[in-house]
């Protein structure tokens, strides 16, 4: 009676170590899955970041473009426009060049 | 009896051992949670600082293309600015022929050429300690109808009547290549002044230049 309240001991002990080592094992892939999980959202983030830094630099090029192009426009305009008064004084600015090339001031 | 009691104690381990599992699953999901929270928390933190950084290259590179926009448009500028200084200074030589023909100002080309004859002598005598000069004047082949003896008579009696000196003008047969102008110099010493309309437009270069952009980019007011 004595040994089989024993058996009966060791075999609960041998089944509550059991248990404990399965669930050491459960546990143990929580962590496993978790520290998986971390992988996964680092290299999401690492993705995200490449792809951010497209959007970023496509967004200030393109801001640049548009203000390089109304720079450019204004200043083909203005340099049309100074010709153009460039040619409506250019008599009056040969004759000046003439006065002085020939002397007569 | 003893049955009873080992029944109690295999309950009792079980009952630990459960337990047991219970606080190692719990820390387990803990743990694993808190891993999970922190990267979070960290990938947050990095993709803001992330951002930032590519925002200022962002900048930076649009400060760039509009400041080489800006200087692109200075140049352009300038570009036309020399483009009609060259006209100015083009026209002007191609009116010379027109001058020669026309006058210019009311001024025929001999009175223009009697003036830097005049003008080249008088530098001459200025730099002559001699009171008595020879000078000689020396033309391009398409000018020699301009110029004559009478013509050089009368400016050397007005030099040395207004500076009390003893100049005498002569032509010389020796000929220049040159669109207009002339070249005096003294007769066996080493004295010149060059009036033809190159070396004045080249020593007047800065005065004219001046002159140019002045009178060329002037607005006018309607």
């Amino acid at each position: 009676m004595a040994v089989e309240a024993l058996k009966l001991i060791r075999e609960g002990e041998e089944e509550g170590r059991k248990l404990m080592d399965a669930e050491k094992e459960s546990a143990a892939r929580i962590i496993k899955d978790a520290e998986e999980e971390v992988k996964r959202l680092k290299e999401k983030a690492r993705e995200d970041e490449k792809s951010l830094a497209v959007q970023i630099s496509d967004t200030y090029a393109k801001e640049g473009a548009e203000k390089e192009k109304k720079i450019v426009e204004n200043a083909e305009a203005e340099a049309e426009k100074r010709k153009a008064n460039a040619e409506s004084n250019l008599e009056n600015t040969v004759n000046v060049l003439l006065e002085k090339i020939l002397g007569l001031v | 009896m003893i049955r009873l009691g080992a029944k109690e104690i295999v309950e009792k381990i079980k009952d630990e051992a459960n337990a047991e599992c219970e606080k190692i699953m719990s820390g387990a999901r803990e743990t694993g949670k808190k891993k999970v929270e922190e990267s979070r928390a960290e990938i947050e933190l990095q993709k803001r600082r992330f951002i930032e950084a590519e925002e200022r290259k962002g900048v930076e590179e649009k400060e760039r293309i509009v400041r080489a926009a800006r200087l692109n448009a200075r140049k352009l500028k300038w570009d036309v600015e020399e483009e009609m200084i060259a006209k100015a200074l083009e026209e002007a030589m191609n009116r010379i022929k027109e001058v020669k023909t026309d006058g210019f100002k009311g001024n025929s080309y001999s009175d223009i050429m009697a003036g830097l004859i005049k003008d080249a002598a008088i530098s001459i005598i200025a730099g002559s300690s001699a009171g008595g000069d020879e000078l000689e004047v020396i033309i391009s082949e398409e000018d020699a109808s301009f110029v004559n003896k009478k013509m050089l008579k009368k400016i050397s009696d007005e030099i040395n009547q207004d500076r009390g000196v003893n100049v005498r003008l002569s032509l010389s047969g020796e000929r220049i290549k040159s669109a207009g102008g002339v070249i005096v110099r003294g007769k066996g010493v080493e004295i010149e002044v060059n009036n033809t309309f190159e070396q004045r437009m080249a020593r007047l270069s800065t005065s004219l230049r001046e002159d140019i952009v002045k009178t060329l980019f002037m607005t006018r007011s309607v």
